[in-house]
């Protein structure tokens, strides 16, 4: 009888998820690095911009870096794609269930990070085993919680996002320099703010030999 | 226009005018060398909010921001600077003891009053022009140029101007900063008129605008309420020009109050001028 609940998928919350990520880290094995462009369209809760338009570099397995003429503001949380951010030595991966999506066969994963201190908040994924692409993310702290889903183009092979949607819900603190506009008006300094946040990334340019050097430099321009 | 003309000449020769140009380009240079040597430092109290959750790339401490900044901090100040000269317009001629000999002269009591008003209002709009154009062409030359991030007015969060965009709304602020000015000066003007000497009214205004500032800022319902019918509360709407749609209807309004308190402050410096006993 015990075995054949444990068989039956009723304790799968229990089941040890690390082959799903198993699978998309050997899907990805060939990815070294690429270069895209990146449009963010911001639609916070106390947050005004036009679109903001960015070059976004990233080296596997953890090398990333923005670069923009103008003011360019990305996500961290969700704003790139890094399929070995998700290493199935630095999580616990717990598989929640299995589940139907976009009517493909997926698992949700519970991934919680082994070194807190190196990671202090784990994720939630949505992971589609037919083609191991993650579909959706979601992670969340007393700072912030963040829902991002993501679509996907294939480019040398590679599936690599075109669109991904963040949903945000953030401690949003003001800055001493913003807050000096009024003179003794006490403008509350923490609050929680709400939004969406749309990336898309276009132009492509996978495995094109970026170096190491170009992540080393310090960030333009401030 | 010929009596403007020797207002202006007379003003402009005058060792004090000259004050405030040198205390704003001592405090310009000094606050931006500054700002460029602690640039780290600046950066990192402006952004560390941010950071958290966001990757930030380009030039987010540049010269408009610079600007924006010193204007937000020299907005208390400037009025000082303007009195210093309004606040002697009309009484440096009782001092001086050229009064009588000024009201003698052919010219009417109300064009010489009118061509002392525009020479004030003439000093305060070149006072603040010049802040304007020292911060951003020192600013530009330090900081570069850029995107303005800034905190929006009265409300919670920030805006993001376009760099394209931001030198017509700075033309605009400085404007609005010029017209807001008008009033301190036109106060200084009209205490000028009511004495002998030039230090009751540069205290005198200074006393109005800080008292003003503190009853319309301090956290009490009582203050609250008053706020609306203080000129100070209208002073910072340069700032809405940073604001992202611009609210020309609060714009609008506060222009309209301001501009009345200016027209009202010379009539009844007018008024006074043109009564005034000069015999005794």
């Amino acid at each position: 009888m015990i075995p054949l609940l444990l068989s039956s998928g009723l304790v799968s919350g229990q089941e040890d998820g690390t082959r799903y990520l198993d699978g998309l880290e050997r899907k990805y094995s060939g990815l070294k690095d690429y270069r895209v462009d990146v449009k963010v369209h911001v639609d916070m809760e106390g947050f005004k911009a036009p679109d903001m338009q960015g070059k976004l570099y990233l080296k596997t397995p953890d090398k990333m870096k923005v670069e923009s003429k103008k003011v360019f503001l990305l996500p961290k949380e969700g704003g790139h794609f890094n399929p070995f951010m998700f290493k199935k030595e630095a999580f616990d991966t717990r598989l929640l269930e299995h589940i139907t999506y976009d009517n493909q066969k997926a698992v949700k994963l519970k991934l919680l990070p082994k070194d807190l201190k190196k990671m202090k908040q784990g994720f939630v994924l949505i992971l589609d085993i037919e083609s191991y692409q993650i579909r959706e993310f979601h992670t969340s702290s007393e700072e912030r919680e963040v829902r991002g889903v993501i679509e996907y183009g294939r480019f040398k092979g590679f599936d690599l996002p075109t669109r991904i949607e963040l949903h945000l819900d953030l401690q949003f603190k003001e800055s001493f320099a913003f807050e000096m506009r009024e003179f003794g008006q006490s403008l509350p300094r923490e609050r929680r703010v709400t939004g969406k946040i749309e990336i898309s990334y276009s132009n492509y340019k996978v495995n094109s030999g970026l170096s190491d050097e170009m992540f080393e430099s310090p960030r333009e321009g401030k | 226009m010929k009596l403007v003309w020797f207002e202006t000449v007379k003003t402009f020769s005058r060792w004090r005018t000259y004050i405030g140009f040198s205390v704003i380009a001592l405090i310009v240079i000094i606050t931006e060398v500054v700002m460029r040597l602690s640039a780290d430092e600046i950066l990192y109290r402006m952004l560390r909010s941010l950071e958290k959750d966001f990757l930030i790339s380009g030039n987010v401490l540049n010269g408009w921001f610079v600007t924006a900044f010193i204007m937000n901090s020299l907005h208390i100040h400037i009025p000082f600077l303007i009195t210093l000269v309004a606040g002697d317009m009309v009484s440096s001629e009782a001092t001086s003891g050229t009064v009588r000999l000024l009201l003698i002269r052919p010219p009417s009591r109300s064009r010489i009053i009118s061509a002392k008003y525009i020479t004030t209002l003439f000093y305060t709009a070149g006072l603040v022009l010049f802040l304007g154009l020292l911060c951003i062409l020192l600013g530009l030359t330090l900081f570069g140029s850029g995107d303005l991030i800034i905190h929006h007015y009265g409300r919670f969060g920030v805006t993001y101007l376009s760099e394209g965009e931001i030198p017509l709304r700075m033309f605009f602020a400085f404007m609005a900063a010029i017209w807001s000015m008008m009033v301190v000066a036109s106060i200084a003007f009209l205490l000028s008129t009511l004495v002998e000497n030039s230090v009751g009214p540069i205290i005198g205004t200074m006393a109005v605008v800080v008292v003003f500032l503190v009853m319309g800022n301090f956290p009490l319902d009582f203050f609250r309420s008053l706020k609306p019918y203080l000129f100070t509360s209208y002073m910072t709407f340069w700032q809405r020009f940073l604001d992202d749609p611009i609210p020309w209807q609060e714009i609008g309004s506060s222009a309209a109050v301001l501009g009345l308190h200016a027209i009202v402050l010379f009539l009844i410096a007018l008024g006074v001028y043109t009564r005034k006993d000069i015999k005794s």
